[in-house]
């Protein structure tokens, strides 16, 4: 019973819901539902594949059967690949799923301080569609309507704003959210140092904790849970990890906003770093190398010399090349447009609170959303000068560069950051070598010592910042250890599928080429007319398929219709589409026909027997 | 020379054959290419697209066939990139993620590098189920990707919020080695939903016989073994390729040398035995 008739009845009811589900639009959600189901079959069968490739494959080597060897290859191949994926050996954790530079300790949401609960009057608004009552599930464990009031529990963050301001479009909810998310937020001197992520039911510090923060934090409340989680915060952000930077030149010091969290020795070079390091921390470490600037005409004899100096003199094609690489830096005129364009006065928008208090002051219709435009700032003459003789300079200080901006004209904060973003996005002189190199490279010979001088600023980039990242890593307390992808490059996963899976699949394809060779010499005979037909079409369609047909019928027109290209493209599209077609309506007629046995019971042979 | 051919050991002509292929390539031999209909079809209908519209690139294949097919799923990411529209990866196949991150990592992350994952595009990654899955995400996508394969749900990818089910994308493109593949995308996604559902295709050679009757109505153009995707090279490289476009961008084209002088030689083998065959009938000779 259990072993026929239930897998009989499963397969008829799918069937015919699937049936049904085809042809009843209104029943469409029960066809997904079975395939959904089919689906996670589908991914059972996978599980049930393994195990059946282990049983079948124990069983041949346990009995000694021919090609036993193989066997036992396919079994080692398949434990190794198995173990690897699932354990994620060598894979590192998800970047997403981490949250660098900040360490965390487990707090349930039952423990979250009553004092941190924040409300404002009103209500949380109902929609007519039911499925838009749902609150964002970001928000769901923290937000209530308290007779009147909405409560938060919790600090709020950006993301939860954002979703909270999607809930309802009206300018009252928005008002609403904005009063909350104002308040709902840490005590001031912990603001953008401490979170609470309720979906990860946490607690999470950025950066090192200071007796104050502590004390500011213990107070919050008494409750002895609240107490040890921030004990433990506390000293997990005092975990020095000490590292030495092998790489680091002998004048090499710390940037001076670092040394609050870090100790370094130039003697030994030994770094000591407290706590976990953000990825901004990291990147103003690794930021110590000089940016290029335009090089006038002398710069780039001079470059050139240099190079011509370690050996060859350059050709004409890589005289050209080094000046398309050289043209690629960055220009004054460049710049001062980026800082302009930063300075056009953008209108800032209005609040909600400020739009809603408007509208209910005056002709709602009439209120303009965003403020007043500030005045537009351009750089004058004495700044742009400045710019020109940055760019001459070797100079690689910005903030030196943005103050004596800033003190020759107005310079607002839009275009203070202008700057800094336009001065990191300048690829550093290493990277631009390494380009140089290539193109140089590409257009000629260069001698070893060239090769030297090009790529020597760029290993050293890649060796500053690979120890940095070192560092980085080493200090970082994974939250999620098995969050990587487990085909992440360099993990044992990964190694296996590019160096075994990849090629040995390749080959296996690239070997139907030999044997059809051997076939086609030894198998492909006109013995008949009909094989004489297929032997006809078979040079329409290899000669079609590659430039010898076009070039063996070329004399004729583009469109006639006896142009090999042409003939290929007919026969595929006529002859072939004609039969296969009739073979599709045949197999579908028989598909209409088995599928019918097989739903109605009367054969069952794919239930292992048709005996019963 | 009867003689010769008729005792012509199976190694030599695997000799020729490895010559024949290992030659051009190392000569880098490269012949002119002139798109036909089909190819024309396919470009015509990804260069109509406007900036901001959604493509789902469906990638079914795996190493064995990256050869056939790497180089049209290259040209298909550069040429929706080109066109500046939203790309929604994922594939049928257990080993499909890595030819979709192959396809990120070789042309969106060196030459788009504007794009950005979530909202310019997004990698859905791999189900199981085969046609299943089709079946399913024709009338709801959540039901099946729930997140991307990275783990991150896609309520929070700013570029899945609008997505629905396929019908919600403006086309298809689906790169297909074989089963599932592009007859199922066709059949479960096309043929249902014809005026919703627009698919083009790129497949091996083996399998286009029997994709060639879903075109033109229920799939709008197809790119043929490495040939198609030679022709659909030539063409991206003409609208968008600029002075020196990048090997990558030109590796079908590469190909076809090789495959030139294979097929020169398989259709020597097919003479060549078939002379064996007449003259050794001609002398009562057919052992």
């Amino acid at each position: 019973m259990l072993k026929n008739t239930v897998p009989l009845l499963i397969t008829a009811t799918t069937g015919f819901v699937l049936i049904v589900a085809s042809f009843i639009p209104a029943t469409v959600s029960w066809g997904e539902t079975a395939a959904v189901w089919f689906d996670i079959l589908a991914a059972i069968a996978f599980v049930l594949g393994g195990g059946n490739l282990l049983m079948h494959n124990l069983k041949k080597i346990s009995n000694r059967q021919a090609g036993w060897g193989y066997a036992a290859v396919t079994l080692v191949a398949f434990i190794i690949t198995l173990v690897v994926g699932l354990a994620k050996f060598g894979a590192p954790p998800s970047t997403n799923q981490e949250f660098y530079g900040e360490v965390f300790v487990e707090l349930p949401f039952s423990a979250f301080p009553e004092s941190q609960v924040f409300s404002v009057d009103g209500e949380i608004p109902e929609h007519v569609d039911e499925e838009f009552n749902e609150l964002p599930p970001s928000v769901r464990n923290q937000l209530r309507e308290v007779n009147g009031t909405i409560e938060f529990t919790g600090w709020m963050q950006p993301n939860q704003k954002q979703d909270l301001l999607d809930y309802d479009p009206s300018l009252a909810w928005k008002c609403r959210i904005d009063e909350l998310a104002e308040k709902a937020q840490p005590p001031e001197s912990l603001r953008g140092k401490v979170r609470f992520r309720s979906d990860h039911e946490a607690l999470s510090f950025e950066g090192v904790m200071s007796d104050e923060d502590r004390e500011a934090l213990l107070a919050l409340s008494d409750a002895p849970e609240w107490q040890e989680a921030v004990t433990t915060l506390d000293e997990r952000t005092h975990k020095q990890t000490v590292a030495f930077l092998v790489t680091a030149p002998e004048s090499y010091e710390l940037p001076e906003a670092m040394t609050a969290v870090a100790e370094y020795n130039s003697e030994t070079r030994q770094l000591t770093w407290t706590g976990p390091m953000t990825p901004g921390q990291r990147d103003t470490l690794t930021d110590r190398f000089a940016r290029i600037k335009p090089l006038d005409e002398a710069g780039r004899e001079a470059f050139v010399a240099e190079i011509e100096a370690q050996g060859d003199g350059l050709s004409e094609e890589q005289r050209i090349a080094f000046d398309k690489v050289m043209d690629t830096a960055w220009t004054v005129e460049q710049f001062a447009a980026a800082i302009n364009q930063a300075g056009i006065g953008k209108a800032p928008e209005k609040t909600a609170c400020e739009l809603l208090d408007e509208m209910q002051l005056g002709d709602a219709l009439a209120v303009n959303p965003k403020k007043e435009k500030p005045e537009d700032v351009e750089l004058n003459d004495e700044q742009l000068a400045a710019i020109r003789d940055f760019a001459s300079s070797d100079s690689q200080d910005i903030d030196a560069f943005i103050d004596s901006l800033a003190s020759l004209g107005e310079l607002t904060d839009a275009q203070r950051g202008a700057i800094q973003s336009f001065w990191q996005s300048a690829p550093t002189v290493g990277e631009r070598n390494v380009v140089l190199f290539k193109a140089l490279a590409a257009e000629g010979e260069l001698t070893p010592e060239q090769k030297q001088l090009l790529t020597a600023d760029s290993r050293a980039e890649v060796n500053w910042e690979n120890a940095i990242a070192d560092v980085f890593y080493a200090a970082h307390q994974t939250k999620y250890p098995w969050s990587g992808d487990y085909t992440a490059s360099g993990s044992p996963f990964w190694w296996c599928y590019e160096y075994l899976f990849k090629p040995l699949t390749a080959t296996m394809f690239a070997l139907l080429a030999f044997y059809i060779a051997s076939a086609a010499f030894r198998a492909f005979r006109a013995k008949n007319v009909e094989a004489a037909l297929l032997l006809g079409t078979a040079f329409i369609i290899l000669l079609g398929r590659t430039y010898a047909g076009v070039w063996l019928t070329q004399w004729l027109p583009e469109t006639s219709p006896f142009r090999t290209e042409n003939m290929s493209v007919f026969i595929g599209q006529v002859f072939n589409t004609a039969g296969m077609r009739a073979i599709m309506i045949g197999i579908a007629l028989g598909v209409v026909s088995t599928s019918l046995k097989v739903l109605l019971g009367i054969d069952r042979s794919y239930l292992g027997s048709s005996d019963d | 020379m009867y003689q010769l051919l008729k005792k012509l050991d199976r190694r030599h002509v695997f000799l020729m054959m490895a010559l024949a292929v290992g030659i051009p390539i190392l000569l880098q031999l490269q012949f002119p290419e002139k798109p036909t209909g089909l190819a024309l079809a396919v470009f015509e209908r990804v260069d109509e697209l406007k900036p901001g519209d959604k493509v789902l690139l469906a990638f079914d294949f795996d190493p064995a066939s990256e050869g056939e097919l790497g180089p049209m799923a290259t040209s298909f990411v550069r040429h929706c990139c080109e066109k500046g529209v939203k790309m929604y990866f994922l594939t049928l196949w257990p080993v499909g993620p890595q030819m979709i991150n192959q396809s990120i990592d070789t042309v969106i992350k060196p030459d788009f590098p504007h794009l950005i994952y979530g909202e310019d595009y997004v990698n859905l990654g791999f189900k199981p189920g085969y046609e299943g899955v089709i079946k399913v995400i024709v009338t709801d996508i959540r039901q099946l990707y729930t997140t991307d394969d990275r783990g991150t749900n896609i309520d929070e990818i700013p570029m899945c919020r609008t997505i629905q089910n396929v019908q919600d994308f403006d086309l298809v493109c689906n790169v297909s080695a074989g089963y599932p593949g592009t007859k199922e995308w066709v059949q479960y996604a096309a043929t249902p939903y014809p005026d919703d559902i627009r698919i083009v295709a790129g497949c091996t050679g083996v399998q286009s016989p029997l994709v060639y009757p879903y075109y033109p109505d229920q799939l709008l153009g197809l790119l043929a073994a490495i040939k198609g995707a030679a022709e659909y090279e030539k063409l991206v490289l003409e609208e968008y390729g600029g002075d020196d476009p990048d090997s990558k961008y030109t590796e079908a084209q590469r190909r076809m040398g090789p495959q030139l002088i294979a097929h020169v030689l398989m259709i020597a083998l097919i003479v060549a035995g078939n002379y064996v065959y007449f003259a050794g009938r001609r002398r009562g000779d057919l052992n």
